[in-house]
């Protein structure tokens, strides 16, 4: 770990559960990250100012009970709102959500407009009606406004676990959301091809979308797991390939730069 | 007040009910019915309509895809709706979770529940909605049709007292009446305790009773492993001690401890440890496969939390056995469920109660045999790191806390004696008793992620979870080398009306208790406030070697743990195993040449060799980052490993492998050389991926019907196996469960279920780089075939798709294949010192389905063909291609040169079988006949479509 690293706040409740291989991702890049319970936050021990990135790991906040991510949202809306929007607005934090914790940005209303308390996009069940653990590809939007997808590469391989990943909004706001550049993953097939094809696109996500941005770039969410491929061994197909790099490890690299700059 | 409802159904696509449509069309066929939509019902008591309105705004509906309605009915173009609700008294895990939400919105309520009510669309008649209610929606164990809607969701009651039980001037008879059905102890079991009380001068308590049933119990003392064996007259050591005395030689260095915490614990790397455990979960999974499926994760996950001072369970593994999917549902026992619903439901256990931990579940198998039709076999296990330093069982000091940590108690689970029943109020009486829980998967990992937190603080001196006998056996077992005193009216409730046994007894889902030092309390108190954990001081350890238990005032047990552990008489158990008498003649079977390209798909497509990948993906076995060998691996993701290999240290790395093995059908022809199958099966799966022989530990789970002497035979037949394999292999086992009754009686129907020896095994490597797939990597490449076969067809998949194999001279080849355990363990150590100078290109071991299936299946992985070529001694062809001798391995290298460079010390010499092929399609050769050639896609095609029908 960095000593010098911008610090992240890695956010845990009660079922999130992907917390551990998030906190050695963004300590493998270079970043300081701290594990912290909303708990903690709510009581004010702890502070989000204190930070210069919050990132909501995956995992079943609250069992994903009524929806997914939706209680952990209710309780950062409720007891948060004014902690979130001075990190957000006035400290230009930046904002990470994979899986649940997109699930939860999107509810909160912070993705993808940056409107806290209103919704305007969901996260559906998938289409196949069921969970799914698998390896997709993504292509990543190089004119997208996120701040720190630059350094991707053009098509990347991550895993998706998820029962409740299908991107949809209503039809103005899809046009608002291609527009405005915030798209920032597709599920591809082999030619790189934006697909709705199961189970290259395993959830039937509309336009294919497996991850967005808000109109300032800084609020990223996705639903595959970049902090499951930082090391190359865990690539299912490591051994048919000479030295691969592990693909989410840019992410997390180009995230921590970004915010020691600022 | 009354209750206020919320309906919410699904704008556009209702992907649940489009699920229940295609199900109700898959496995009944109504063609009446045109769609199904569903909508979640909230219940809410305590708050009035305007405040539902507001938490149905914020909590409970979201407009961009759903529509709700308050207080009235959401689905008004058809009459044909159908709510589900679990009963009153099984806990729905949603409800606190919306009590949460709405406390968070500042929105008080009394009680919640959730149900789903199924909207059926199509001119159906009521009957075939029924029909699809009754089979595919709901189970009747834990769950109702509401037709009335509750008026209250609290469940009342007055609890009962202390009663006594007159056993001290008991005739045997009446003794034998005490026991039946209540205690299940021996008439010399319960003289024993007469004997005990009469020496008091007094009478036991209900509770007192209970406590010494439980500890006493086929459960908790097993008894029968403890046993005297008396085989033909012959006396043998009691099969736990041939076990352990056995393993106890292999310990080396490597092993920190085994048999007496809750899972054995091995040495790994950098001053950590690995543990492993491995249970058995029938009888719930049977009645209630989706609640069963989920307590018996949740069980063996708290085995793990419970080992040492606490570890974090790492792996999460499963292993099923059903009757084959196309049952006839007419051939089902009365009161059984069918196997396409009890998989279905099982696997979805499974799912929901590991993905939600955040523990990968990522090795497994699933078996079938038709005389699972009874009662399926349910073996899950969980693996775990812990500090070497926090590894040893702890022991509570005199002064240390009692505190439970985790769930509430509710009358979950208890079975047997209600002695005080008549003191049972009307409500409670309809709470279902014995109710199958639905595990919280939610409240154990707060609890999981507290006790790490405080393991790590050094605030544990010792934990236990509550399983078998609840508090009984936890606080019991806890306190027995120092004493302990504890307040049970202190426990926290689900609900009133719980007799003090009751909830002394109760096997309520997880909690755990902890042995808290004085000094410690307030910090371990706050660290469970932090993780939202409820934690209760219920008493201390207090030095009084004894067992007492208070109910506020009253005393409900006091017991001296002398006689508790040591009371109970040894029993004598006679074993006698005759090989069954060979079913008649089927008629002689002999492939002819042509033939066997369909005869290999039907293999392929056989339940026991078909792609399990659709169970699988439904699993997260990606979570906590550490996989470095997959489940699933090769060009598409789609060829299946061996083992399972992780860093349980992320950035290390250093690996932890798991596998197993298992064979039914082997176990049932011939106890021993199936249990020898067994272990070699799990020992040449953990080889096969990398997995160095000598630095591994087993584990072993005997699932047997109720030992009768012919069981008690094969029980004695197959733990001598296991003790020959320890030898031979140089390993010790260090953990292992028995459950002794697979035996279904019904309408005067016995069924013996399959005995099961499940054999896990889990190691360590120093390094990951040096683990090898299965899929082939390349065209062009040499196949060799490594171990000894033994030209047995005995109970292969082969064998059982065609009937007996017939050889070339007319005799019956019908013997199950004996593993050389002379050749074994330097074939295992071979073939690991090969993988680790990085020339093996891949690696598969041979198991159902013979050694042409593996070629096939490391053909789907690599997208290539291969060329078989028969050796010219085979003159039985399907006896060499469809052979199942365990620890034999198909390997692909890159040419001869190298296959003699790296098995050239082999004790039994290798075979050349052939070349993979750039061209996509299996060739098979022999001397006598010409080339026969299929394509490798549709080989695929039957091997996975199988199960892909039944999940898709």
């Amino acid at each position: 770990m960095n000593e010098r690293g911008p610090r992240i706040c890695v956010l845990k409740t009660d079922g999130i559960n992907c917390d551990e291989e998030k906190m050695h991702a963004f300590a493998l890049a270079g970043g300081r990250p701290s594990l912290v319970h909303v708990n903690e936050l709510r009581s004010g021990d702890i502070r989000l100012q204190n930070f210069h990135i919050l990132d909501i790991p995956g995992g079943f906040s609250y069992g994903d009970d009524i929806r997914s991510g939706k209680i952990l949202a209710l309780e950062l809306t409720t007891f948060l709102a004014d902690q979130i929007n001075d990190f957000v607005e006035q400290r230009k934090g930046l904002v990470l959500g994979v899986c649940n914790g997109f699930q939860v940005l999107v509810r909160t209303g912070l993705l993808p407009f940056g409107t806290l308390d209103q919704m305007h996009a969901t996260l559906a069940d998938n289409d196949s009606g069921h969970f799914e653990c698998r390896w997709v590809n993504l292509k990543v939007n190089d004119k997208s406004r996120c701040v720190f997808a630059g350094e991707l590469h053009e098509v990347v391989t991550f895993q998706v676990a998820h029962g409740e990943g299908k991107f949809f909004a209503p039809g103005e706001t899809m046009e608002r959301l291609e527009n405005q550049g915030l798209v920032v993953f597709r599920y591809v097939d082999v030619l790189g091809e934006p697909t709705q094809a199961y189970p290259l696109n395993p959830n039937g996500s509309l336009n294919a979308i497996a991850g967005i941005c808000d109109p300032t770039g800084r609020i990223l969410g996705l639903m595959p797991h970049p902090e499951r491929f930082i090391r190359r061994t865990q690539y299912p197909n490591w051994r048919r390939m000479e030295d691969i790099e592990p693909h989410g490890l840019p992410l997390f690299k180009s995230i921590v730069r970004y915010a020691a700059q600022m | 007040m009354a209750l206020q409802e919320i309906r919410v159904g699904s704008i556009g696509r209702d992907v649940k009910g489009r699920g229940v449509f295609s199900e109700a069309q898959r496995t009944i066929g109504i063609p009446a019915l045109q769609d199904v939509k569903t909508a979640r019902v909230y219940r809410l008591e305590g708050i009035t309509e305007e405040e539902a309105q507001r938490l149905a705004r914020a909590l409970f509906v979201e407009p961009i895809d759903q529509t709700v309605a308050v207080n009235k009915p959401l689905v008004i173009d058809t009459q044909k709706v159908v709510e589900v609700a679990y009963k009153p008294g099984v806990m729905n895990p949603e409800s606190a979770s919306i009590l949460k939400a709405a406390r968070d919105l500042g929105i008080g309520l009394v009680a919640a529940d959730s149900s789903t009510e199924y909207a059926f669309y199509g001119s159906v008649s009521a009957a075939e909605v029924d029909q699809i209610v009754q089979r595919l929606l709901m189970n009747k164990t834990v769950e109702h049709v509401v037709v009335k809607p509750p008026r209250t969701l609290l469940i009342t009651g007055e609890a009962g007292l202390v009663a006594t039980v007159p056993i001290r001037e008991a005739i045997d008879q009446q003794l034998l009446e005490l026991s039946k059905d209540k205690l299940f102890l021996n008439l010399e079991e319960m003289q024993v305790i007469q004997r005990y009380f009469n020496k008091l001068g007094r009478n036991p308590t209900d509770c007192e009773l209970e406590i010494i049933a439980a500890r006493w119990s086929e459960h908790c003392g097993h008894k029968t492993f403890k046993a005297k064996v008396v085989v033909d007259g012959m006396e043998k050591l009691p099969l736990f001690t041939r076990i352990t005395e056995t393993a106890r030689q292999y310990f080396g260095d490597l092993v920190i401890s085994a048999f007496e915490d809750n899972s054995g614990v091995m040495r790994f790397y950098d001053g950590q440890a690995i543990c492993g455990k491995v249970e058995t979960h029938n009888s719930p999974s049977a009645i209630e496969p989706y609640g069963g499926a989920m307590t018996g994760s949740g069980g063996v996950f708290r085995d793990i939390l419970g080992t040492g001072q606490g570890a974090k369970v790492v792996i999460s593994t499963d292993v099923f056995c059903f009757a084959p999917l196309a049952l006839d549902p007419a051939t089902l026992p009365e009161g059984c469920l069918h196997p396409d619903y009890l998989q279905r439901r099982v696997v979805a256990g499974v799912r929901d109660y590991g993905n939600r931990m955040g523990i990968p579940t990522n090795n497994g198998s699933v078996h079938y045999h038709p005389d699972f039709r009874a009662k399926p076999s349910v073996i899950v296990g969980a693996y775990g790191i812990l500090p070497e330093k926090s590894a040893q069982k702890g022991q509570p000091r005199v002064g240390d806390f009692v505190v439970v940590i985790g769930g509430k108690t509710g009358r979950d689970g208890i079975h047997g004696a209600t002695f005080s029943s008549g003191e049972m109020t009307e409500r409670t009486a309809h709470v279902n008793a014995s109710a199958v829980q639905i595990g919280n998967a939610i409240e154990e990992k707060r609890m999981a992620d507290a006790i790490i937190e405080a393991r790590d603080c050094g605030y544990i001196r010792a934990i236990t979870d509550c399983g078998a006998a609840g508090f009984s056996s936890a606080i019991g077992e806890m306190g027995e080398n120092v004493g302990v005193t504890v307040d049970i009216s202190r426990a926290s409730l689900k609900y009133p009306g719980l007799s003090p046994w009751e909830i002394w007894l109760s096997e309520s889902q997880e909690r755990m208790v902890v042995a808290v030092d004085p000094n410690n309390k307030t910090d371990f108190l706050a660290i469970c406030r932090k993780y939202n954990v409820e934690a209760t001081v219920l008493g201390c350890f207090d030095g009084s070697h004894r067992l007492q238990v208070m109910f506020g005032e009253h005393v409900i047990a006091d017991l001296d743990y002398d006689f508790l552990k040591h009371g109970l008489p040894q029993r004598t158990m006679k074993a006698r195993w005759e090989k069954p008498v060979a079913a008649p003649e089927t008629p002689e079977f002999r492939n002819e040449w042509i033939g066997w390209i369909d005869a290999l798909k039907k293999v392929l497509a056989h339940g026991n060799v078909c792609s399990k990948e659709s169970i699988v993906r439904q699993y997260d076995h990606g979570v906590q980052g550490t996989n470095a060998l997959s489940p699933f691996g090769g060009i598409y993701h789609d060829g299946p490993n061996d083992a399972v290999v992780i860093t349980p240290i992320l950035g290390k790395p250093y690996g932890l492998i798991v596998s197993h093995g298992l064979n039914p059908v082997l176990n049932r022809k011939d106890p021993y050389w199936g249990s020898v199958w067994a272990v070699a099966e799990a020992m040449a799966n953990y080889v096969a991926v990398g997995g160095n022989p000598d630095e591994a530990c087993l584990i072993n789970n005997y699932i047997f019907p109720v030992p009768d002497e012919m069981y008690m035979g094969a029980l004695d037949e197959s733990v001598d196996a296991v003790v020959d394999c320890m030898h031979a292999l140089e390993r010790p086992v260090i953990s292992g469960k028995d459950s002794l009754s697979s035996t279904y009686r019904g309408n005067g129907q016995v069924i013996q279920i399959p005995p099961v020896l499940c054999i896990s095994v889990f190691g360590r490597i120093p390094d990951v780089e040096k683990t090898v797939t299965s899929d082939f990597k390349k065209p062009g490449s040499t196949l060799l075939l490594v171990g000894h076969l033994d030209p047995s067809m005995g109970g292969s998949v082969y064998e059982d798709i065609f009937g007996p194999v017939r050889n070339v001279h007319g005799e019956v080849n019908n013997k199950v294949p004996r593993v050389h355990l002379g050749v074994l363990p330097d074939v295992l150590r071979v073939v690991h010192h090969a993988i680790q100078t990085g020339k093996v290109l891949s690696c598969h071991d041979v198991s159902e389905g013979g050694v042409l299936s593996a070629v096939c299946e490391m053909s789907f992985g690599g997208d290539i063909g291969a060329i078989v070529t028969l050796p010219r001694y085979v003159v039985d062809p399907d006896v060499f291609l469809f052979n199942e001798t365990a620890g034999c391995f198909v390997i692909e290298v890159e040419n001869e040169a190298v296959a003699d460079d790296l098995f050239s010390e082999l004790p039994y010499p290798y075979i050349v079988l052939g070349k993979t092929t750039r061209e996509k399609e299996l060739r098979l050769t022999s001397n006598d006949a010409g080339p026969l050639t299929v394509s490798i896609d549709e080989l695929k095609q039957a091997w996975k479509s199988p199960l892909q029908k039944v999940f898709q």
